[in-house]
């Protein structure tokens, strides 16, 4: 999921978007989309918001084109629009949000990778996996906007950690700092559930 | 406890987390209809001031910058605002000045001004027009009954 961005594919429509060719950036919208669908939707863990938030974003982008200088790669650039705004909603959200259940996807049902942790000997086999993508998705939603920013590109779409601080503005350290506190809240979140279900 | 390995396992499960692919299909058009609907409803002065602030989000000129040339701003409005004033001040010694209406000569007395005069005359002029008023423009209290009964 983290291949690298065609730079000079980029290079050349973000060029044109600026000339007035809305065609240009209609294909960087079908181009970034899913994946800005993932990251918004993995720090909301709701799909109507982040329809609306995908819609805001791209607007600011479409509305900002014009003085983006290409000092870090479009892909860089749309992913820290995508990150703030994604930031800046949820802290207005704040506390009103309720977890949908509808957030366990379907289509991991059918997923290589589910399959093969729910065939393999391990201690999260007993317990029901799609009760503990629930239980992940509410251990993700406890942790803070700033970390869940983090696990989301790191460990859900797989960017490196270079790319992560770029986007955030943020040195690597910080990136990896944030990435292990994470992963420690996540487990011993996870490890609770696991013990009540076993 | 779960390992670092099992924990991103599961974590990796979530990038498929995704709505069909029609719903990508259909995003586009609607960002279409958005925008079409925003365009009508936003005003030119939010439109240019959406224009002014992603302008200027996107300099990279550090406030330093911005700082000097505010001061050079200030520093260029006050030398401006001081050429004003004197250059009215010298006009104002001009004016009073008579100048001589016959030729110079290396016989001709040269009527000079006298100083003392003329700064007591701006003088003067300056504390007449500072000295304060004493006479009041409204009608003086009187302290007689208004009326008798």
């Amino acid at each position: 999921m983290a291949e690298p961005a065609p730079v000079n594919e980029d290079t050349e429509l973000v060029a044109r978007a600026q000339a007035g060719d809305p065609s240009a950036f209609d294909r960087l919208v079908v181009k970034y989309s899913p994946r800005l669908y993932g990251l918004v939707y993995n720090m909301t863990s709701n799909h109507e918001d982040t329809n609306d938030l995908m819609q805001d974003i791209f607007a600011k982008a479409y509305r900002s084109i014009k003085g983006f200088r290409g000092k870090s790669s479009f892909y860089t650039w749309i992913h820290s629009i995508g990150v703030n705004m994604t930031i800046n909603f949820l802290k207005k959200r704040g506390r009103r949000f309720q977890m949908s259940l509808d957030d366990v996807d379907a289509n991991i049902q059918n997923d290589k990778e589910f399959i093969e942790l729910t065939a393999t000997s391990n201690p999260v086999r007993e317990a029901d996996l799609g009760e503990l993508q629930q239980k992940l998705n509410e251990a993700m939603m406890k942790l803070s906007n700033e970390h869940r920013a983090v696990v989301t590109m790191f460990d859900i779409q797989g960017m490196p950690h270079a790319e992560i601080a770029k986007i955030l503005g943020i040195s690597e350290g910080t990136v990896r700092s944030r990435l292990f506190y994470a992963h420690r809240q996540l487990q011993a979140h996870l490890e609770e559930f696991r013990k009540n279900n076993i | 406890m779960l390992d670092d390995n099992e924990l991103q396992k599961l974590l990796r499960l979530k990038r498929y987390e995704q709505p069909s692919p029609e719903y990508f299909d259909k995003f586009l058009n609607e960002f279409h209809r958005r925008q079409r609907a925003e365009m009508l409803r936003r005003s030119a002065w939010r439109i240019a001031w959406d224009r002014v602030t992603a302008f200027f989000s996107e300099q990279t000129v550090g406030s330093f910058a911005y700082a000097a040339a505010t001061a050079l701003v200030l520093i260029v409005a006050g030398i401006t605002s001081l050429n004003i004033v004197t250059s009215h001040h010298e006009a104002v010694i001009a004016q009073a000045q008579p100048v001589s209406a016959q030729p110079f000569g290396l016989n001709t007395r040269v009527h000079l001004p006298d100083f003392n005069e003329l700064s007591n005359q701006t003088a003067h002029s300056a504390t007449a027009s500072l000295r304060p008023r004493y006479v009041m423009d409204a009608r003086p209290v009187s302290y007689e009954p208004t009326s008798s009964f």
